[in-house]
């Protein structure tokens, strides 16, 4: 290095300082490479200089990697909302990723059911109408104790009887009894029997047997 | 903005009103300039003034430009001429802190690893107060051609010198450059 120092410059600094910026033409690079393998002191200048440049070229890349814009050329371009977005998602932590994505996923699923029920009007105009048996009854009741209030109680029909063909009533007590006895499905009790035997014994003695039309007032 | 637009054109939609060309103009040389401000300058927030100042001056006198010289020429010159009146109005504190590093930061010579410079903070700031120890004259040529990449030809346009001037100061500057960064680098 001291050589370096202490040797004489050569009289081809400028065509030295061409070579090393590379800035000669190739006739001036070839000549120069001869006169390289000649001079000593050019060889060292050479080399001393490509790493002075390496140096410079060194810090110079960390100073423009730390620069921004200044306030007066700030004039910034409008970033596109994609432009946006991507940058959002580059700065932001992985858990905000995923918690985004969720968001977006469950975004997408609810939209899609919504859509599928905005195009099957069926679904949605049954939902709402659709009742159990026990609503059914429930509704039915109602809709009879509304009439009832309007209308008067003799002319209320039974729920569990049809308006247009209401059932005659029974003539007696008995009859009703021993309709009930007949309708049964379980078998008759012994007191049961002895009370239907003696109803249709007493229908049966008063239609036909014990009838005295000769003696009737009437007839007479 | 067409980004294939020249610099001149843009300077034409500037002078006839498009308000977005001076912005185009801005945003393509912002970089270069800062790099060269601060490589005159050696400080981030004087580098920073000194851009800002330089872009104002040539919106301030966008009417007087002719068209000579090319727009990028024009706008280095501009920024060189801002660095040195800055430093003409900090000379005396610049000198003094000069001063100091050259008392504290270079030594005898002995061996010199331009690879170990560039390592850390502390070689890189041993570059730039080499640079900034530098002549202006000097500093000028060296920081056009390593941070601008400007050719020497574009380095005598914008200065307004021989090209064989311009050639003569860059290799005086490279040379005092390598003589102090082997002080720094023996010293360390």
């Amino acid at each position: 290095m001291n050589e370096m120092q202490n040797s004489p410059t050569c009289e081809r600094a400028p065509d030295l300082i061409a070579f090393v910026y590379g800035e000669a033409d190739e006739r001036e690079a070839h000549d120069f490479q001869l006169h390289l393998q000649q001079c000593g002191s050019c060889r060292a200048e050479v080399a001393s200089f490509g790493m002075v440049r390496e140096s410079i070229t060194a810090w110079r890349d960390e100073v423009l990697a730390g620069f921004v814009s200044t306030p007066v050329m700030a004039q910034p371009k409008t970033k596109s909302a994609l432009a946006a977005l991507r940058q959002f998602f580059d700065l932001s932590p992985l858990w905000l990723k995923g918690a985004t994505a969720m968001a977006a996923v469950t975004f997408c699923v609810l939209a899609g059911l919504a859509l599928f029920r905005t195009n099957n009007p069926q679904v949605s105009s049954n939902s709402g109408a659709v009742y159990t048996e026990q609503e059914v009854n429930q509704k039915v009741k109602e809709a009879l104790a509304q009439q009832a209030r309007v209308q008067p109680p003799a002319e209320i029909p039974s729920p569990n009887v049809t308006i247009e063909s209401p059932r005659p009533k029974p003539k007696t007590s008995r009859t009703s009894s021993s309709t009930q006895f007949a309708r049964s499905q379980r078998p008759l009790s012994k007191a049961e029997r002895e009370q239907l035997a003696a109803e249709l014994r007493l229908l049966s003695s008063d239609d036909d047997t014990t009838l005295n039309l000769l003696g009737d007032r009437i007839n007479q | 903005m067409d980004t294939l637009a020249t610099d001149e054109i843009i300077v034409e939609r500037a002078l006839t009103g498009d308000a977005e060309a001076f912005g185009e103009l801005v945003r393509r040389w912002e970089r270069r300039i800062f790099a060269l401000t601060y490589g005159m300058l050696g400080r981030e927030e004087d580098a920073r003034d000194a851009t800002q100042e330089t872009f104002l001056a040539a919106f301030r006198n966008l009417r007087g430009f002719r068209g000579e010289a090319k727009v990028s020429s024009w706008l280095h010159r501009i920024a060189v001429n801002q660095c040195i009146s800055r430093q003409r109005r900090t000379r005396v504190r610049s000198e003094s802190a000069l001063g100091e590093e050259h008392e504290t930061s270079f030594a005898t010579p002995h061996s010199y690893s331009p690879a170990h410079v560039a390592e850390g903070r502390q070689e890189t700031a041993a570059v730039r107060r080499a640079i900034n120890s530098l002549p202006v004259e000097l500093r000028q040529v060296v920081v056009m051609k390593e941070f601008e990449e400007l050719t020497f030809r574009e380095i005598a346009d914008v200065l307004d010198l021989p090209l064989s001037t311009v050639k003569s100061r860059l290799y005086t500057a490279l040379k005092q450059l390598q003589m102090r960064l082997q002080k720094f680098e023996s010293r360390n």
